[in-house]
């Protein structure tokens, strides 16, 4: 007798094959993103995400089990003022809370000085004329500029299709601040911050700012960034209760809207027939079958793994084979202390910042450190940023005031004597290195750690291929028009109903609120499926400045 | 700050009676708004990535759920509900044997005949679906109708379908009892009344032979004999349960813990959300009804406060016993896998051998000698209320079934290492415990090396160079980590005669309705039929709420056979 005759039909699963309009890999920001738009604007869409939970880098877990939690990934939200996924789904207020503390990075030096990036200008150049009246005026001044590209051009451009180097040049010839924005990409980041200004501990501090999330110090084509990751650096976002509430309000807005999110499906395969896409295979055996199929993983796994090399032009699979990971990944010590750290330094504001620098002092030293990291080594002459979470969040310690912060480095992904060994080195260096700066950083004061190398960020997420935290490197030729490739960064692949969505595409990394995005408007106007949302007012403003 | 809500319903909490209420709710057309403590909902349906790679279920991890009625009335698989199969069939590993101090004791046709005997598996038609349905998924009779061996819902069932098993006794005996009159072997018989006291009723309370027998069932028989996971673990299944409600329109707020119920005129209209809330510590306000869905002792004694409830009420509330197991749970993660040592080769070795695909020792009770070890670890946790006096050897232990039978589900297999099942010890609860609440957290090192060796008495494997971590928490961290887990208990309140059915947790509470108008309980510490993740007490909430008139379910709802209307109100049979 079979069982079910023994014991009675029991319950129903989700079935092995199934119909879709489109299908979506990955429950990052840009899978979560695009399955929302393109759900509530009528289709018939499914998620299959890989782990236990959705939210890829946005994620609030218990990693200091028990009862600690952190933010593993994403903690700075920097474009919360733009995406326009925030304000179609009028996510503000009842769903996520932002919080943006004045105070956002600080940097502190051994001899107990301190320098001070806030929110508001005023404070910031208070912080600088410590060190060089010249370069607080020069601060107010640049600032007035950068501003303004990144307010009127950098910004909304993140939400509008990328242009081609040449037709970027004529269309930024229209205004004076795009003349201006031109002039920076010809510079490195280092020359425009060195000309910019004097004092060697302000330039320190503007470019750890600038480039910490990647940008080459030293290569020119990129200039735009500064006044970007500049400007966006002085207006971070804390997401009140954690960045995983980000991801879960984009998931029931998709849910709401009638779609399936399907966690621990882990996709296999992109099944190709007669040349186009036709659905997608699970890892555990089941079929999502659609006509299109929206990935936001890495290159090489959307075309290699899933697609298949076969199943494309030896130009594309040429392009994706030369794709090049990021230059470096991070290295995270988190923390649980009875006390938040109390750094030893001239401004007690310091204590309250968003973001504080540690462990570098001088520009010459930051630049050879992340030489040392590209090299792939970390020798004593590291420094990174810590953030105490829980002096915006008390709700991520489940014992009531209890602390809880983390120390983040740069980080190569293959490091000369392997992870297994340096990881725990690490640890006890960065413990050291904050006790320094911070003094009750003590043993006593710690109740536990944990840490996260490159790899095991690999491990978690298997798309963020050698830790690259933005799938792909930010370089000139990987950028823009050229993100992930020529054919594929519109979000639209040579293979009909292919769709590339997540961070290797354009506009790119972090939690910009692009890729996925953008790629819901592609799918939504390739299918003729009308939109209910409209471009942000800065958007209609780009668009109808540089682009009509 | 955002301005005050309104809903039809406001539910506290977002375990997994809380979202099943709301989805049943939401389905029925209400607008219902969730309410939850921590940034992921769940209660103690989690999945926690400890380090990268490994994840670990801190609590429930079994499905016990699959007779419940809300998979087929919420329609669970349209909301990507799935099941990953374990391919060893239970009954016959069963056959494997039990582990006691000498060895594997056998399982002999005699124990395996009652066992299926009792679980309705030999009547013609089987009827374990009806069985199971009747001891859990069906409200607890009004207070006017006298509760009888007749009326009662399993009773019911047995005298229609196995009427020799029918008998005044069979209410009134202990599990043991009951085993002692259908089983043979004694190691099984332990085993079984151990697994009980980890899922249900303990073996040795009075009168509740048959709803703790049938919660170690319902483990096996209904998973079509199967220890079956959901796929994603239990809070895959959560998942299916919330998507559902969200589906449906319900509102879910995270980050946002109530502290106050609001009364006006002795009627529940809303509640007020702690500071630290995500919105800060605004009002929210429910036309309909408040539904708890946390512990009795913040509903009762944080959230509403003695102006409104009085002092006989109190009293009881006070007095409601904790002891039904505060699991201390152990998770390993190991260079080698662990291994039953020498003496339970048989255990390995069997082509059935509840090892599991990757040789991980899965699921059984340790040292299952006789009752009166397993009295003497009562004695340890109960009675002494101390921290452990018995010798490591004599402590008693239960290992969960290994959930890395699938390399692609949750806890497969992980390269740098092994990942164990969970090893659960039964320890005092916090509050009762003779040397103060934070003793197990100040002994914890000790109590932890206490436990390794208690599980080296069957299992190799358990040295310091093998282990790469070992996770506990202890019953007064759990308590921390999610405060709906009152006592460090896995189900809150004991399930015991004088607090099940029409008297759990306190007769005035059992049928979900409150002293406070408009309030209404659905946790696991103050429902019928308590803890596991059953979708029974929403489902039996259903029967009171439509009786009030709040939820006005469509065709897809049916009612427990053995339901008995309350005298005065709607039925919620439908007509
Ligand atoms: C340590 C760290 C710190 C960071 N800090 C910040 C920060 O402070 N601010 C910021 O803006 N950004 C930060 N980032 C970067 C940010 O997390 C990423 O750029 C962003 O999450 C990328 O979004 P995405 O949706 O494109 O892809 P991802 O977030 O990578 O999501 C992809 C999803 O796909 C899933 N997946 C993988 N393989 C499969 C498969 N085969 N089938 C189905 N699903 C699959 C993954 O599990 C993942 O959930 C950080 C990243 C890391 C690692
Ligand atoms: C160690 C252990 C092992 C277990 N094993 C299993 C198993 O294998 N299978 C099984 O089915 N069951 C198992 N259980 C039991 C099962 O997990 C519980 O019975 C079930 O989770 C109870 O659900 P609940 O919704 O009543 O309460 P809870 O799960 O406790 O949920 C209550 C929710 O309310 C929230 N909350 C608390 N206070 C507030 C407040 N003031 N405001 C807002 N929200 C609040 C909490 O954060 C929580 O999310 C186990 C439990 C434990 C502890």
């Amino acid at each position: 007798m079979a069982t079910e005759d023994i014991f009675g039909h029991m319950f129903e699963e989700f079935p092995d094959e199934s119909e879709w309009d489109v299908v979506v890999i990955g429950g990052g920001p840009n899978g979560l993103m695009a399955a929302a738009y393109l759900a509530k604007a009528g289709l018939k869409v499914a998620l299959a995400e890989a782990r236990y939970e959705i939210g890829g880098g946005l994620a609030t877990e218990e990693i200091l089990y028990p009862c600690y939690s952190s933010n593993p990934h994403v903690i700075y939200h920097m474009m919360v003022d733009y995406m326009p996924v925030i304000r179609d789904f009028n996510l503000d207020g009842p769903a996520l809370v932002w919080i943006k503390p004045n105070s956002q990075t600080g940097m502190v030096f051994e001899d107990g000085k301190s320098l001070l990036l806030t929110r508001m200008i005023e404070d910031t150049k208070d912080s600088i004329s410590k060190f060089s009246f010249k370069d607080a005026v020069n601060f107010g001044k640049i600032m007035r500029t950068w501003r303004r590209i990144v307010d009127e051009i950098v910004a909304p451009a993140t939400y509008v299709p990328p242009m081609s180097p040449l037709d970027l040049t004529i269309c930024m010839q229209r205004t004076e601040i795009g003349q201006e924005m031109l002039e920076l990409v010809e510079q490195s980041p280092l020359d425009i911050i060195t000309d910019t200004f004097e004092n060697d501990r302000v330039r320190a501090l503007m470019l750890y700012a600038s480039c910490m999330w990647g940008l080459d110090p030293r290569e020119t084509g990129l200039g735009f960034f500064v006044p970007l990751l500049l400007t966006r650096g002085m207006n971070k976002c804390y997401c009140y209760g954690g960045s995983h509430k980000f991801a879960s309000a984009m998931a029931r807005e998709i849910v709401k809207a009638g779609g399936l999110i399907l966690e621990h499906a882990p996709v296999s395969n992109i099944i190709i027939e007669n040349g186009r896409v036709a659905g997608v295979e699970l890892a555990e055996g089941r079929t999502l079958r659609s006509k299109v199929v929206m990935s936001t993983l890495d290159p090489h796994t959307t075309f290699l793994d899933l697609v298949g090399a076969d199943n494309m032009s030896a130009d594309l699979k040429e392009a994706i084979e030369g794709w090049k990971y990021d230059k470096w990944s991070y290295y995270t010590l988190h923390i649980a202390s009875d006390e938040p750290p109390h750094y030893k330094c001239d401004d007690p504001w310091i204590n309250e910042t968003f973001m504080t620098v540690f462990g570098i002092e001088s520009t010459d030293q930051l630049l050879a450190h992340w030489d040392n990291v590209v090299a792939g080594n970390i020798s004593d002459n590291f420094g990174g940023h810590a953030t105490c979470q829980s002096i915006f969040d008390p709700t991520l310690s489940d014992i009531p005031d209890k602390s809880i912060s983390f120390f983040q480095m740069h980080a190569p992904y293959e490091i000369g004597g392997g992870w297994d060994k340096r990881g725990e080195e690490l640890k006890e260096a960065i413990l050291g290195k904050w006790q320094k700066a911070a003094p009750n950083m003590t043993r006593d004061n710690i109740i536990t750690t944990t840490f996260e190398t490159p790899v095991d960020i690999e491990i978690r997420f298997p798309n963020m291929r050698r830790g690259s935290i933005k799938h792909g490197d930010y370089r000139p030729i990987q950028m823009g028009c050229f993100r992930p490739n020529q054919e594929c960064s519109s979000t639209a692949t040579p293979i009909e109903g292919l769709y590339v969505c997540g961070v290797s595409t354009y506009p790119g990394g972090l939690v910009l609120g692009g890729s996925g995005y953008l790629g819901a408007n592609k799918v939504a106007e390739d299918l003729g499926v009308t939109k209910w949302w409209k471009p942000t007012p800065e958007m209609e403003k780009y668009i109808k400045t540089y682009l009509e | 700050m955002s301005k005050d809500e309104r809903y039809d319903v406001v539910i506290i909490g977002g375990g997994p009676n809380g979202m099943t209420t709301a989805a049943y709710l939401a389905k029925c057309g209400l607008h219902v708004c969730v309410l939850e403590e921590r940034v992921e909902c769940g209660g103690a349906c989690e999945t926690v990535e400890v380090i990268p790679g490994v994840r670990i279920y801190p609590h429930a991890m079994l499905m016990y759920a699959a007779p419940a009625p809300g998979f087929e009335q919420l329609e669970l698989h349209k909301y990507g509900f799935r099941m990953t199969w374990n391919p060893i069939d239970m009954m016959k590993s069963l056959s494997a044997g039990n582990t006691t101090t000498r060895g594997v004791s056998p399982i002999t046709e005699k124990d395996m005949m009652g066992f299926a005997k009792l679980g309705g598996v030999l009547g013609q038609p089987p009827f374990t679906k009806e069985l199971m349905r009747a001891a859990f998924w069906c409200p607890p009779h009004p207070p006017e109708v006298e509760v009888t061996d007749e009326n009662v819902p399993y009773m019911q069932v047995y005298k229609q379908h196995q009427p020799d098993v029918w008998s005044h006794e069979l209410r009134e005996w202990t599990m043991f009892d009951l085993m002692d009159e259908y089983l043979e072997s004694e190691p099984f018989k332990v085993t079984m009344a151990f697994a009980a006291w980890a899922s249900g009723a303990a073996g040795h309370w009075e009168g509740v032979a048959i709803p703790a027998l049938l919660c170690v069932q319902l483990l096996i028989l209904p998973n079509t004999g199967k220890m079956s996971i959901p796929r994603g673990g239990l809070h895959g299944y959560f998942h299916a349960i919330h998507r559902c409600a969200v589906a449906h329109g319900a509102v879910v707020r995270t980050t946002c813990p109530v502290d106050e119920i609001i009364i006006e005129d002795g009627r529940a209209v809303g509640v007020r959300l702690r500071e630290t809330a995500a919105s800060g510590g605004k009002k929210i306000w429910a036309s309909k009804a408040v539904i708890s869905a946390v512990d009795y002792q913040q509903t009762f004694f944080k959230m509403i406060g003695g102006q409104h409830l009085d002092p006989g009420f109190i009293q009881k509330v006070k007095d409601i016993s904790l002891k039904n197991g505060t699991l201390y749970v152990s998770t390993f993660h190991t260079r080698k896998p662990l291994q039953w040592n020498s003496k339970f080769k048989a255990m390995t070795e069997s082509e059935t051998s509840v090892a599991g695909p990757f040789n991980i020792p899965s699921g059984g009770v340790y040292p299952s000698d006789s009752r009166e070890l397993y009295y003497e670890n009562v004695a340890d946790c109960d009675a002494r209320k101390s921290l452990p006096t018995l010798p490591p050897e004599k402590l008693m232990w239960f290992l969960t079934p290994s959930q890395a039978f699938n390399p692609t589900d949750c806890q497969g297999s992980h390269s740098k290492g092994h990942i164990s099942a969970a090893f659960e010890v039964n320890v005092p609860v916090p509050e009762y415990q003779v040397e103060g609440p934070e003793a197990q957290n100040e002994k914890k090192d000790e109590l932890d090396a206490y436990m390794r060796k208690a599980f080296s008495e069957a299992l190799d494997g358990l040295e310091d160079e093998n282990i790469i971590h070992h996770w506990s928490a202890t019953g007064r961290e759990v308590e921390f980590r999610n405060t709906g887990l009152i006592g460090g208990t896995w189900c809150g309140s004991r399930h015991c005669s004088d607090q099940l059915w029409t008297q759990r947790p306190i007769p005035e509470l059992a049928r979900y309705r409150s002293p406070i108008d408009g309030l209404y309980t659905c946790h696991q510490t103050t429902g019928h039929p308590g803890a596991l993740c059953l979708m029974a007490i929403p489902y039996n909430l259903m029967h009171i709420l439509i009786e009030d008139g709040i939820a006005e379910p469509g065709n897809w709802w049916y009612p427990s056979p053995y339901y008995i209307p309350q005298e005065g109100k709607v039925s919620a049979i439908p007509r």
